[in-house]
């Protein structure tokens, strides 16, 4: 009996895991390529009859995609299916070759665009429009630029053969912007310079937005003296506090006791919960700690009232995207639109499909009203695809497949031939057959899967480049992004974080940061090119907050970084004597380092008094030395060896540049607890100090860096004590000075019309747009070149590392040119050619004993 | 028995109720994550945090954690991590994956590490125990992901005798599954080997020596039904607890031979969690553990009474 009860225990038990082993439903077989080289287990069903070769793409990956809805997707590990192709656009790029000829140029220098949705070539029907459709506010004396009409192929299908018609492209910008929705991507359709007319308004409509008695031109006093009360007085909680209201927004009124959780306050301590009213009271009213003293830069900067800039049940007809013929459509944009090139990259809409779109959302129910989510584009079921691969396998944290879309139309279209510049030869687009996305964590285990042929690419990691540097199959790629070394700013937090029960103040110093002269030596403190070589040979120092892969015209692909305006901004912010290099601009920018240690020194003997007379620090025994350590924390995504080096690099070279200082050993980086993705919410709220970071974005729309360096809370990093709007300029474009704040040069920059006005009579003294056509190319550099500088001299941040990698290509494959191209990088998948099929290349790589020499 | 069955588990439910208490009100008292202004998911999950009553004493946060789980099952949304979606839905499609490899290791281990130690045991004190001996210390002291990377690359990559990676997919019993599946049980059975192999020689040692194994003897048993009958049954009073604290740890995973092997499974899902500060993810796991624990150390206790015939518990004095 008991042997018996042991036995059907053990059976119980085993059962039981195995039961719960069974198969998932969304979890379907994968076809992984990358074990051996066999063909994919799931995909047999969609594969060629045995005698044709099959092509895989191998790829690796460390962060596998979640969500790539691309209404609500994040970040770029999330765009990967959209990067494979799942999508398409109305023109796409092809190089210039014989087919696709640009004149004055060498086959592959450059590129051409061709309709891909589209059936032609939009033609411009501004006039038409604006005397049909007066509701799109088309400016009377606009003559073209505003509206352009594009006929769509009749062959365009979903990958389960749905067609797609001008209405799905209307019903997806409705799904995208409708306001309900709130989709994370609906900012992008209405943002920038690129706005469909209207869309804002109907993104927008019904919900209330914040602005602050500055913005407001008034005061609180006078908001009051109007016959307001204080219910109308809200306080704008997440820029001062970084707390969100009770009810989850931003901003509360004065008059709202709710106390909220402070999540940067452990629990117990003073102020881990705060309220609106409390805030009000103690820090931003005019009897408050921070009103009293300056109620411009707080009470008025924080407080204001809300209001409703688009009423609720705004209609969708009034945006300017509609139905203009059989299967053609109409977009009419807000303002007009410069050039061809930017006409053509810009205009479209991502779909969706939309009747699954709705069936996937998700009505949650809350007190103040629903919310919506969806599951669309999580998982292969909920994934259809309208580009030349689609989604057949998807596992989460494991692997993700794609197929050939055999419902594209691209597969029969002429235009997307190309000719290989080797042999002359005419070929088809994407000879990949299939892509598969394979989670792998560990860079060894990366490097030995390529090694073993199993993997497209291998990234060279530090300790690789020795051995494969100059390897024939290695390729350097440069990247767009410039990290910078953030310097927290923020004075309210950090002497919020310096009155915390627990900061020993007679040792730790944090309020050093905020003298100009500290920020500054820390600056030139580090050897940009050392640091590269030290933490990350792929790289490069780095001295401008732009890299070298910006295009300015993209008529003539001129980059940024090579144009005069550019150079100069380096010289002026590096102090250059430019005379010393006989006014030869190239050989002075080649000359910056942003590496001066002499300077350092005594920027840190100036910090140290100016730091002294603030009261931030104390030399209690005479010694000329500071008694406190300045403490800066170095905000850490995950911990990693990357960051352990880089933060020992940077120790390493304030311990040099403070030597013989006052600040001797006296200034260290400290790492912050792994924070994730909320690294960057944690610099701006003040929490954290430095980071390396940059942005990336479009290769040929460098201008619109300046809107987000110049923007404000919750958008830049530095957005809560430095923004845009604070900083006045004068600059001569065309013989005239004009006197704007930064933010209102950027603005006018992207295409937003600033009038100007006189501040003691109130009279209109100019109107200012230097958008896209709107005026001189070398206009537009000079004022990106001078927000620029501009930026670099508010010290913010510091240019330290130009991004960029190294790979091994594997000799599986390869791309019809080497070259890195900034608009066509080395031309995607789409000219990615194959040396062997799967299966000779499984002989292959076993007639090399199963390990493959680079 | 089965009322000594039935008094345990009531104990459990309430051991269960006390720590989910406890761990309850630390989770909350951690600082939120913050969440981005401007997508659903972040107006969603305000609201749900507002509706789990944040701002609320814990008791009645508690209150409406249990009320969600016991009327909807609902867990809560991940808010970072897996943003907006379904917490227990992640966690289950990611449970099946560490359960199977972490059986086989259990499977494959407990009878060679037993094995290893009886033969260590039965040749006390001769180079073959000698050897044992050392090689099991070793093995313990070395962390499982270093012969990760050895077996990797010895076997995966040199060697070219099985995959890199665990195979794609949810059908754990097909050939080309399992044979990927053995690399990473490797990795986990070294050290749950050398574990068993040193309890099973340490205990069976004592027994060996003991008086009614010379009793056995004298009686005519020979060697080896002497040790099988009864210097097994008596070790594995030892034995037999560790082979269920081992399956405690079938289902907490490992974090690093996951990532090593790229086995989809809830090893980094706790540790993630914690770092991402996607708090509903960890309540989820902290729970789910709290009940495996208790459940198999009730096993345990029960097993005794199975295993050797002295120990018995509940009957009348």
């Amino acid at each position: 009996m008991k042997k018996t009860l042991a036995l059907l225990l053990a059976v119980v038990m085993v059962l039981a895991v195995l039961a719960g082993c069974g198969p998932q439903g969304t979890t379907e077989p994968t076809g992984s390529g990358t074990e051996g080289t066999n063909p994919p287990e799931g995909t047999q069903g969609t594969q060629a009859p045995a005698e044709k070769p099959v092509y895989i793409y191998k790829d690796a990956v460390s962060q596998m995609p979640t969500n790539w809805n691309m209404f609500t997707y994040k970040t770029s590990d999330d765009a990967l299916p959209i990067d494979y192709g799942i999508v398409d656009g109305l023109y796409t790029m092809m190089y210039n070759d014989e087919l696709h000829p640009l004149d004055g140029k060498d086959p592959y220098e450059g590129f051409v665009f061709v309709p891909a949705m589209a059936a032609d070539f939009p033609v411009d029907v501004t006039e038409q429009v604006k005397a049909e459709h007066p509701e799109f506010g088309i400016p009377e004396d606009a003559t073209e630029d505003y509206a352009f009409s594009v006929k769509l192929r009749d062959d365009l299908t979903w990958d389960d053969g749905t067609p797609i018609t001008a209405q799905t492209f209307l019903d997806s910008y409705e799904l995208l912007l409708r306001p309900e929705l709130l989709n994370y991507r609906a900012s992008d359709a209405y943002s920038g310079s690129f706005v469909i007319a209207n869309s804002k308004a109907y993104a927008l409509s019904g919900q209330p937005v914040f602005q602050s008695f500055n913005d407001m031109g008034t005061t609180y006093e006078e908001f009051i003296a109007a016959g307001h009360t204080d219910d109308e007085v809200y306080l704008a909680m997440r820029s001062f506090w970084s707390v969100t209201a009770a009810d989850g927004r931003d901003q509360a009124p004065i008059t709202d006791d709710t106390m909220v959780r402070d999540p940067a306050v452990a629990e117990g301590e003073d102020e881990d919960y705060v309220s609106a009213k409390y805030l009000w009271d103690n820090y931003i009213g005019p009897e408050g700690y921070y009103g009293s003293q300056d109620p411009t830069g707080y009470t008025n900067k924080y407080a204001g009232t809300t209001y409703m800039p688009y009423e609720e049940g705004y209609s969708f007809d009034n945006v300017g995207l509609f139905i203009s013929g059989e299967n053609e459509l109409t977009f009419v944009y807000e303002q007009p639109i410069g050039t061809e090139f930017n006409l053509l990259t810009n205009i479209g809409v991502n779909l969706v499909k939309p009747d699954l779109y709705e069936s996937l959302l998700v009505e949650n129910e809350t007190a103040s009203g629903s919310m919506w989510s969806t599951t669309y584009c999580t998982n292969a079921s909920t994934s259809p695809s309208y580009g030349p691969y689609k989604v057949s396998d998807y596992q989460l944290d494991k692997s993700m497949h794609f197929v050939k879309n055999e419902n594209w139309y691209g597969w029969n279209y002429d235009a997307y031939k190309y000719v290989d510049p080797e042999d002359g030869q005419t070929y088809d687009p994407y000879m990949t057959d299939e892509i598969d996305v394979q989670y792998v964590k560990e860079a060894a285990t990366r490097k030995e899967m390529f090694l073993a042929g199993q993997l497209m690419a291998y990234g060279l990691g530090a300790e690789d480049f020795d051995q494969y540097r100059s390897s024939e199959y290695t390729l350097a790629t440069p990247g767009q992004a410039s990290f910078m070394l953030l310097m927290n700013g923020y004075e309210s937090a950090i002497n919020q974080r310096e009155n915390a029960g627990d900061f020993d103040k007679t040792t730790t110093d944090l309020q050093t940061m905020l003298v100009p002269a500290f920020r500054e030596a820390i600056g030139v403190s580090i050897d940009r090119d050392l640091m590269a070589a030290t933490i990350s040979p792929a790289r490069t120092g780095a001295y401008g907050m732009l890299g070298t892969l910006y295009v300015v015209d993209p008529e003539t692909g001129t980059l940024y970084r090579d144009t005069d305006q550019a150079k100069m901004a380096l010289i002026n912010y590096y102090k250059v004597d430019l005379d010393k290099f006989n006014g030869d601009l190239d050989a002075a920018v080649d000359s910056i380092t942003g590496y001066d240690p002499e300077t350092a020194k005594e920027l840190y003997t100036q910090a140290f008094q100016d730091s002294m007379e603030a009261g931030y620090i104390t030399d209690e025994d005479g010694d000329g030395k500071s008694d406190q350590t300045v403490t800066i924390t170095y905000a850490i995504s995950q911990d990693n060896d990357f960051m352990t080096k880089t933060i020992d690099f940077l120790n390493e070279s304030l311990a040099k540049a403070t030597e013989g200082t006052p600040f001797e050993g006296k200034v260290v980086i400290v790492k912050s607890a792994p924070v994730g993705n909320a690294w960057s919410d944690r610099i701006e709220d003040g929490t954290y100090d430095t980071q390396l970071a940059g942005w990336n974005g479009n290769t040929y729309d460098p201008y619109n860096f300046a809107l987000v360096w110049t923007d404000g809370p919750g958008e830049v990093y530095w957005g809560n004590w430095f923004t845009g709007e604070d900083a006045m300029e004068t600059w001569t474009i065309d013989g005239q000075e004009i006197t704007m704040s930064l933010r209102q040069w950027a603005q006018a920059l992207n295409g937003q019309v600033i009038t100007l006005t006189d501040p003691e009579t109130g009279e209109e003294t100019g109107t200012y747009n230097f958008g896209d056509g709107q005026t001189s190319i070398d206009n537009r550099v000079q004022i990106l070149a001078n927000i620029e500088q501009a930026m670099l001299e508010s010290g913010n941040c510091y240019p330290v590392l130009l991004d960029g990698g190294m790979s091994l290509y594997t000799q599986q494959g390869f791309w019809v040119v080497d070259e890195y191209d900034p608009f066509m990088g080395r031309g995607g998948i789409r000219y990615y050619k194959y040396n062997y099929s799967e299966s000779e290349w499984a002989d292959y790589v076993a007639s090399q004993g199963g390990v493959l020499q680079y | 028995m089965f009322k000594y069955a039935l008094q345990r588990i009531c104990y459990m439910i309430l051991v269960f109720f006390i720590i989910t208490l406890m761990c309850f009100v630390l989770i909350r008292m951690l600082p939120l994550a913050p969440l981005p202004a401007g997508d659903p998911h972040t107006e969603v999950i305000r609201l749900q945090r507002e509706a789990a009553g944040y701002n609320e004493p814990y008791l009645t946060q508690f209150w409406l954690f249990l009320k969600n789980i016991f009327t909807k099952f609902n867990w809560g949304l991940s808010e970072m991590l897996y943003y907006g979606q379904d917490v227990w839905s992640i966690f289950v499609q990611k449970l099946p994956a560490t359960m199977i490899v972490n059986l086989y290791s259990i499977i494959w281990s407990i009878p060679v590490g037993i094995a290893l130690g009886i033969f260590a045991a039965l040749y006390k004190n001769t180079w073959v125990d000698y050897f044992l001996s050392t090689a099991t210390m070793i093995v313990i002291s070395v962390p499982s992901f270093v012969y990760a990377f050895l077996i990797q690359y010895i076997f995966c990559f040199r060697l070219q005798w099985f995959p890199f990676l665990m195979a794609a997919g949810s059908n754990y019993f097909t050939w080309e599954m399992f044979r990927s599946m053995i690399p990473p049980v490797l990795s986990l059975s070294f050290g749950v080997i050398a574990g068993f192999t040193r309890t099973t020689r340490a205990e069976l040692t004592e027994v060996l020596t003991s008086e009614f194994m010379l009793l056995a003897r004298t009686k005519g048993l020979t060697k080896a039904q002497a040790t099988v009958r009864h210097a097994l049954r008596n070790c594995f009073v030892v034995v037999v607890p560790g082979i269920f604290g081992e399956f405690i740890g079938i289902l907490g995973g490992s974090l690093i031979i996951e990532g090593i092997f790229a086995i989809p499974g809830v090893g980094g899902l706790t540790l993630n969690a914690i770092t991402a500060q996607d708090y509903n993810i960890f309540m989820l796991s902290t729970c789910f553990y709290t009940a495996i624990g208790l459940a198999a150390s009730l096993v345990v206790d029960i097993s005794y009474g199975f295993i050797d015939p002295r120990i018995r518990v509940g009957s009348k004095k």
